[in-house]
């Protein structure tokens, strides 16, 4: 059995090498992931004994979506089979799987967004009841945490148990359309990026003062789009190129930005392979930038706002013809 | 005979108005910091205004009309004088309207003072600034000396007022030192960002109201009417600085920035300070659109520079004062100035460079005369009374209770003595 340590160790000798490669980083991030829930499950296991039931323990946020940078934080959540009694077992699973991951290098979520919380550490009678909650509160708390929910997949355990969760979200989605419109407006707010003449517009003070921050300006819209457009399609994949890739032809206005995001992670790994923790990563120096980036980014922008917005107008649409 | 009563009448109500801006200033300031330092900014402009008060009838009213030369007055000192000759103002009424702009002055002198000096170097500094440095300059320009014997224009004050008060405040950032916390290691600063928008909104808009006593009342009388022009001009440029430092603020950083935007009604205001007498209105909206644009870019300029300015006194009444009397050699109609004998008319309307030249030596020379003298004060200050800021602990837990004992808002502040017992 390997240590939290020895992960870590591993982590710090080997993420150089695949820095600048976007499939083999999430790759290497998804081994450290399973490798540390796996020493957290067996500590568990010789502390409490054996699961109680079958689970499946996933990935939220930028992990879920594999398109991590080398320095991420943590989003996850726990679905199990059975009843709520099985609930304090998994939730100390996932107090001990968010106590390795911080020894392996992924910061705790702000949002605490992770299974050590009883709200995204459920049965999954618990767990469908919550997301209809969620859908059906149309607030927008409860609208940004099914967002969050659905760009998920599972590290370790049953596949079958999210997708169970996803079909039954679709299901409630067919049935109230308007929900669409909704969701859109929930992610309505991008950070600008580019100002009245045409410049980056990096932040103005503090310790990235002249930074651009780039998952808020540039990855945000693309993310957000794919997404609307996953739910509508019923897609199940998280990763937005996979989401490119799955949608159908009649989309084909939509997958034209597949090439923009896919120069868009590549263009974050080039320039962030440096990154020495989780807040640089998302923090672009507009000096650093020669002529040639600043353009290639401002260009992304464009892409992404032009993106977000034709997206907005299909959801729109859409709920109308429905209605 | 009535004529006379109503000039009077009209300067007590441009009196009351003017001194009305203090209130202004108390809630531009307040909402501008921090809240653990609320009560003291609000409560020492109540006591400056005291203290400014007795010294300019000490000594302040006779340093600026009172009998000297070109330098400097040296009559009417503990000035009283219930005469009235029964034409133009009654002695009073010119020394109180007088008496309130050394008030306002002193008040934007504080600004760079705001959230760690001492409670001590405030009652210091309000008797040398309202003794030595005001009267000096408003005697220059407005009590016969040489600047005014050249012809310089200043309607209300852009100078003798905001510049000087905003000279004074340079100095005690520069001395002052920038706040605990507002620049990183890495020469980054960071956004100290006031408590409260609507006091400091609510302040922009008694000060706006304020400023039609402060320009209107500079009329000094009723006769044509000619106040109503003035105030017209005064409201325009407010108008346009405020529109201006939105846009800008919008089209650089992306953020209409409300902060930036009050400032910039205040730069209108300050811009047309000494121009609002002298030129057209269209003039007067372009002076305040450049004021408001003016007070964006030096805001910038200042925190770059690491000059601390908790409250954007040097950007709003010096850049911008600057610009405001520059603005008269540039726009000002021959009917208001060459024809009445107040200077010459501005470039664009034929006088050529004439005003500009001396707008431009009445700043260099008030704005250098403020600054020195400030500057040795407070360093005169620095060394005698060891040290005009406020210990860092003070600073941190706030000058609230530091410098009074008590909290602004107490309900809102824990009790640091309690929790972070020394030694515990």
């Amino acid at each position: 059995m390997k240590s939290y340590a020895e992960i870590r160790h591993f982590r710090d000798e080997y993420i150089q090498t695949v820095s600048t490669n976007h499939d083999k980083l999430n790759t290497f991030h998804d081994q450290l992931m399973k490798q540390s829930v796996q020493v957290a499950m067996e500590k568990v296991q010789s502390e409490r004994g054996e699961p109680p039931a079958p689970f499946a323990f996933f990935l939220m946020g930028s992990a879920g979506r594999f398109e991590q940078s080398i320095w991420s934080d943590q989003d996850h959540g726990i679905v199990f089979v059975g009843d709520g009694d099985c609930q304090s077992y998994f939730l100390h699973l996932g107090e001990e799987i968010v106590s390795g991951l911080v020894q392996v290098g992924y910061e705790l979520c702000e949002g605490n967004v992770m299974a050590s919380n009883p709200v995204w550490c459920r049965s999954v009678d618990e767990w469908k009841l919550q997301l209809e909650t969620w859908l059906e509160e149309d607030r927008w708390d409860s609208l940004r945490h099914f967002s969050t929910f659905f760009d998920s997949r599972v590290l370790v355990g049953e596949s079958s148990l999210l997708s169970e969760l996803k079909v039954e979200s679709f299901n409630v989605l067919k049935e109230q359309p308007r929900l669409f419109h909704r969701l859109a407006e929930n992610v309505g707010f991008i950070k600008k990026g580019i100002g009245l003449f045409g410049q980056l517009l990096p932040e103005q003070h503090g310790e990235h003062s002249g930074s651009i921050h780039l998952k808020q300006t540039v990855f945000f819209p693309f993310v957000n789009s794919l997404r609307l457009v996953a739910l509508r399609e019923r897609i199940l994949e998280p990763s937005t190129l996979s989401r490119f890739k799955q949608l159908p032809d009649k989309y084909h206005q939509i997958k034209s930005y597949e090439n923009d995001f896919q120069n868009l992670l590549d263009f974050r790994l080039r320039l962030r392979k440096d990154a020495q923790d989780y807040h640089e990563v998302h923090h672009i120096a507009k000096k650093a930038l020669s002529k040639e980036e600043r353009q290639e980014l401002k260009l992304m922008m464009k892409k992404g706002y032009k993106l977000f917005s034709e997206t907005k107008i299909m959801m729109e649409n859409e709920c109308s013809t429905w209605l | 005979m009535e004529l006379a009563l109503m000039d009077n009448l009209w300067v007590v109500v441009s009196t009351v108005l003017v001194f009305f801006m203090l209130g202004g200033f108390i809630l531009l300031e307040a909402g501008s910091t921090r809240m653990k330092n609320a009560g003291h900014i609000a409560g020492k402009t109540i006591f400056t205004a005291g203290i400014g008060s007795l010294v300019f009838w000490a000594v302040g009213y006779g340093f600026i009309y009172g009998e000297g030369n070109a330098i400097i007055g040296l009559s009417n000192f503990f000035y009283g004088d219930f005469s009235y000759s029964g034409e133009g103002l009654s002695p009073a009424t010119d020394f109180m309207f007088q008496m309130m702009f050394a008030l306002v002055s002193l008040t934007i002198a504080f600004g760079g003072f705001a959230e760690r000096a001492k409670l001590s170097a405030y009652v210091i500094f309000a008797i040398l600034f309202s003794a030595l440095i005001y009267p000096v300059v408003a005697h220059w320009i407005w009590g016969g000396g040489w600047l005014g014997e050249d012809g310089s224009q200043d309607f209300a004050g852009s100078t003798v007022v905001h510049l000087t008060g905003a000279m004074a405040a340079l100095a005690a950032t520069i001395v002052l030192k920038p706040r605990i916390g507002k620049y990183n290691k890495d020469g980054s600063s960071n956004e100290i960002a006031g408590h409260n928008q609507v006091f400091t909104a609510l302040g922009v808009l008694v000060l706006w109201v304020g400023w039609f006593g402060f320009n209107a009342g500079s009329t000094f009388g009723v006769a044509d009417a000619f106040l109503g022009f003035v105030a017209l001009n005064t409201q325009l440029a407010a108008g346009a600085g405020a529109v201006a430092a939105m846009f800008i603020a919008w089209a650089v950083t992306g953020k209409a920035d409300v902060p930036t935007t009050l400032n910039g009604a205040l730069a209108g205001l300050v811009a047309i300070t000494a121009s609002c007498g002298f030129v057209e209105p269209w003039a007067a909206v372009v002076i305040g659109l450049v004021g408001g644009l003016m007070v964006f870019y030096s805001m910038k300029l200042f925190d770059k520079a690491k000059i601390d300015d908790p409250i954007f006194a040097l950007s709003v009444h010096g850049t911008v004062g600057v610009w405001g009397t520059l603005s008269n050699g540039l726009f000002a109609v021959p009917e208001l100035s060459t024809d009445i004998g107040w200077g010459q008319a501005g470039l664009f309307y034929g006088g050529g460079f004439t005003q500009l030249g001396v707008q431009i030596l009445s700043v260099v020379a008030s704005g250098i005369y403020a600054f020195v003298v400030a500057f040795i004060i407070l360093k005169v200050m620095d060394k005698v009374m060891g040290g005009i800021r406020v210990t860092e602990e003070e600073e941190i837990i706030g000058l609230d209770l530091s410098e009074h004992g008590g909290y602004g808002y107490p309900e809102n502040i824990p009790h640091p003595a309690e929790n972070n017992k020394a030694g515990a």
